[in-house]
C-alpha cells in the first residue's frame, strides 16, 4: 500500500482538529484535580449541555456563529457555577471516591433529564458556515472545524496568561501545589476552587459548542467523549495542564492516522492501549506531575 | 447481637421457595435479576468495600462474561457449562492482565482506569462486528441441559441462578471471613501499617480483582443466559450503576449489608415501574442523596446507631 501524501496531510489536519477539542475537555478535569484533586465525572455533560446551548440559540440568533457560541458558554458555565455551590463545595478534602460518586450521580441525572424532555434522536445544528469550507489543494476542511480549532487555540493561550499573569490563577496554582501554604497566605481555597470549576465549565462548554456543528448532538455525546479524556489525563499525568493537553493533541493524530489505514476498532481502541502502556512504563503519567505546571 | 449465618441459610432457603409459590413468569425473572444483580454487587463489595479500591472495570467484566458465554455456546459449539467456566476464566485473566499496570498507580488513577476499561469493552462490543455481531447482537441462544433436563422455562432457569447465587455468596463469605478479607479491609483502612507488617499488599489487592472480575463474568454468563439474547445493549451503564447503588446503600464493606440492599433494591424498581428514563433519574437522585445523608449506608448508619445507644448505656 502506497501512503498517499494528500490523504496522510487531510488525516493529521482533521487529526490536530479533533485532538484540540479533546484538549479543551482534559484541561478542564485537570484543572479541577490540580485544585481540589477530584474528578469531576458529570464533565461530559456539561460538553453535552454545551452542544445543546448551541443547538437552541443558534435558531434564535439567526445563525451567528459567535453569539450563540458565547451563548453556550456562558450558559455552561453557570451550570459549572451551581454545581460546585450545590454539591462539591460539601465534599471535605480527600474524599475523592465519593467526589466521583456524586458527580456519576449527576451525570445519570442531566443525561436522562435532557433525554426525557429533548428525546434521544440525534440532532444536526446547522450555522451560518453550513457546510463551506476551505480548500488547499486537494485538501479541503470545513469553517467550522477551522474556528473550533482556532477558538481552542485561543482559549490554551488565554488559559496560558491568566494562569501565569494574573492572581485570579497563581492562587490557582498556588493550592495545586501546597494547600496549607496557600492557606497562611490568606488565599481561600473555596473561592479558587469554585474558580476553576468554573472556567472548568466554560473550555468545556466551549468545545461542546464547536463540537455542535461538526457531530450529532445526542444526550449520550458527552460519555463517549469524557471516557477519552479521562484516559487522556491518566496518559499526561494527573493535574499536568500542559501534559493533558499534549497528550490530546497526540490522540486526536494518532486516532486518525490509524482511522485512516485500519480497522475502527483499533482506533477506539488506541487510547487505552496507550493508557495501559504508558501506566507500565510510567505509573504517574508520561509528564511527572510537581503540584500543577501551567508551562 | 444476631447471627447473620443461620438466618441467611433461612433467607437462601425462601428464595429457593419462590419458582414454587408462584406461577407468574415475570415475578420469578425478577427474582432472578435479584440474585444475580446480588451477586454481582457483592463482587463489588469484595473489590470496593473490603478492599477500599472502587473499580468500575466490573461492568466491563459483565460484558466479557457475557459475551464468553455466549460465545462459546454459539460459535464455539460448546456446552452452557463450559460457557460459563470460560467466562469466569476469561474475566479473571482479563482482570490479572491489566489490574497488574493499574494497581500500581494511585487510587484515582486505578478509578479513572478502571472506568476507561469498562467503556473499552463496551466500544469493542459494538465495533468488532465479525465475533460479537456488533449491535445486532446474538439473538435465541439456546437453554442449558444437564442430567436430562433442558432448563428451557424461567422457572427452571430460576433454580440455576439460585445454585449459583448460593454457591457464590458462599465462597465470597469464606473469602471475606478468613485471614485473606481481614488483610484486605486492613489494606483498605492503613496500607503502610500492613506493608511494616511485611505484608506486601500487591498479591492481596491483585487477587482480590481478579476473584472479583471472575464472579462478575460468571454472574453476566448466568444472566445473559436469562435473557436469552445478548447485544451491545449488555455493557450498558446502567447495570455499573445498580451494582453501585447497591453497594453504597447497603454500605460498602458491610458483607450482609449489601446482600440485603442487592435484594431489595433489584425488586424495588420493578415494583416502581416507571419509564426507563425516570427510573434513571430516580437513581441518580438516590446515589446523589445516599452520599450525602448516609455514606456508610444502611449497614453503616445502623452500626453508629448501635454504638450509640451503646455509650449512652455505659454513662
Amino acid at each position: 500500500m502506497t501512503i498517499d501524501a494528500v490523504y496522510l496531510l487531510q488525516l493529521t489536519l482533521n487529526g490536530i482538529a479533533l485532538g484540540l477539542l479533546y484538549a479543551l475537555i482534559a484541561v478542564g478535569l485537570s484543572l479541577i484535580f490540580g485544585v481540589m484533586e477530584i474528578i469531576n465525572f458529570a464533565h461530559g455533560e456539561l460538553l453535552m449541555l454545551g452542544a445543546f446551548g448551541m443547538c437552541f440559540a443558534l435558531p434564535v440568533m439567526g445563525l451567528l456563529y459567535w453569539p450563540a457560541l458565547i451563548a453556550s458558554i456562558l450558559g455552561v458555565m453557570l451550570v459549572g457555577f451551581a454545581i460546585y455551590e450545590v454539591l462539591l463545595a460539601r465534599l471535605k478534602p480527600d474524599e475523592f471516591e465519593r467526589s466521583i460518586l456524586i458527580t456519576l450521580g449527576l451525570s445519570i441525572i442531566i443525561i436522562h433529564v435532557m433525554q426525557y424532555f429533548f428525546s434521544a434522536t440525534p440532532r444536526m445544528v446547522d450555522t451560518q458556515f453550513g457546510f463551506d469550507g476551505v480548500e488547499i489543494g486537494a485538501i479541503r476542511i470545513t469553517w467550522t472545524r477551522v474556528i473550533g480549532a482556532g477558538a481552542a487555540l485561543v482559549a490554551f493561550a488565554g488559559l496560558y496568561l491568566v494562569l501565569r499573569h494574573t492572581q485570579f490563577g497563581r492562587a490557582m496554582r498556588a493550592i495545586a501545589q501546597n494547600r496549607e501554604a496557600a492557606l497562611m497566605v490568606g488565599i481561600r481555597p473555596r473561592v479558587v476552587a469554585r474558580n476553576a470549576v468554573v472556567l472548568a465549565a466554560g473550555l468545556c462548554g466551549l468545545a461542546g459548542a464547536a463540537i455542535a456543528p461538526i457531530q450529532n448532538v445526542t444526550p449520550y455525546m458527552g460519555q463517549f467523549m469524557i471516557f477519552k479524556a479521562f484516559a487522556l489525563v491518566i496518559i499526561g499525568g494527573l493535574g499536568n495542564v500542559p501534559g493533558a493537553v499534549a497528550a490530546a493533541v497526540a490522540l486526536g493524530l494518532i486516532e486518525n492516522w490509524i482511522g485512516g489505514f485500519f480497522e475502527i476498532v483499533w482506533q477506539e481502541a488506541a487510547v487505552f492501549v496507550i493508557m495501559i502502556a504508558v501506566l507500565f512504563l510510567r505509573p504517574d503519567g508520561l509528564f511527572k506531575r510537581g503540584g500543577m505546571r501551567v508551562g | 447481637m444476631t447471627r447473620p449465618l443461620p438466618l441467611a441459610i433461612l433467607g437462601a432457603l425462601a428464595f429457593a421457595a419462590l419458582p414454587l409459590v408462584t406461577a407468574s413468569n415475570y415475578l420469578v425473572g425478577v427474582g432472578i435479576s435479584a440474585l444475580i444483580f446480588t451477586v454481582a454487587a457483592a463482587a463489588l463489595n469484595l473489590i470496593y468495600g473490603f478492599t477500599g479500591l472502587l473499580s468500575f472495570a466490573q461492568l466491563g467484566f459483565w460484558g466479557i462474561g457475557g459475551y464468553a458465554a455466549a460465545l462459546t455456546v454459539v460459535t464455539f459449539g460448546g456446552s452452557y457449562w463450559m460457557g460459563l467456566v470460560y467466562a469466569g476464566l476469561l474475566s479473571g485473566a482479563v482482570a490479572l492482565a491489566i489490574g497488574y499496570p493499574i494497581l500500581r498507580t494511585n487510587r484515582h488513577a486505578f478509578v479513572i482506569s478502571t472506568l476507561t476499561f469498562a467503556l473499552l469493552v463496551a466500544l469493542i462490543a459494538r465495533d468488532w462486528v465479525d465475533l460479537t455481531r456488533g449491535p445486532l447482537g446474538i439473538p435465541n441462544l439456546p437453554s442449558p441441559e444437564a442430567f436430562g433436563i433442558t432448563f428451557d422455562s424461567t422457572h427452571k432457569y430460576y433454580a440455576i441462578a439460585w445454585a449459583f447465587t448460593v454457591a457464590m455468596l458462599a465462597f465470597l463469605y469464606a473469602l471475606c471471613s478468613s485471614r485473606i478479607g481481614r488483610t484486605l479491609v486492613a489494606i483498605k483502612q492503613n496500607e503502610p501499617l500492613v506493608r511494616a507488617q511485611g505484608i506486601s499488599p500487591m498479591p492481596y489487592k491483585l487477587a482480590a480483582f481478579a476473584i472479583s472480575a471472575a464472579i462478575t463474568g460468571a454472574a453476566g454468563g448466568v444472566f445473559t443466559f436469562y435473557l436469552r439474547i445478548i447485544d451491545t445493549s449488555f455493557l450498558d451503564f446502567y447495570y455499573m450503576q445498580t451494582f453501585l447503588i447497591i453497594v453504597i446503600i447497603g454500605g460498602a464493606g458491610s458483607f450482609w449489608g449489601v446482600i440485603l440492599s442487592g435484594v431489595v433494591l433489584s425488586a424495588l424498581p420493578e415494583a416502581l415501574r416507571f419509564s426507563a428514563d425516570f427510573r434513571m433519574i430516580i437513581y441518580g437522585v438516590i446515589l446523589v442523596a445516599a452520599m450525602f445523608i448516609m455514606p456508610t449506608g444502611v449497614a453503616g448508619w445502623v452500626r453508629e446507631r448501635r454504638l450509640t445507644s451503646m455509650r449512652e448505656q455505659l454513662r
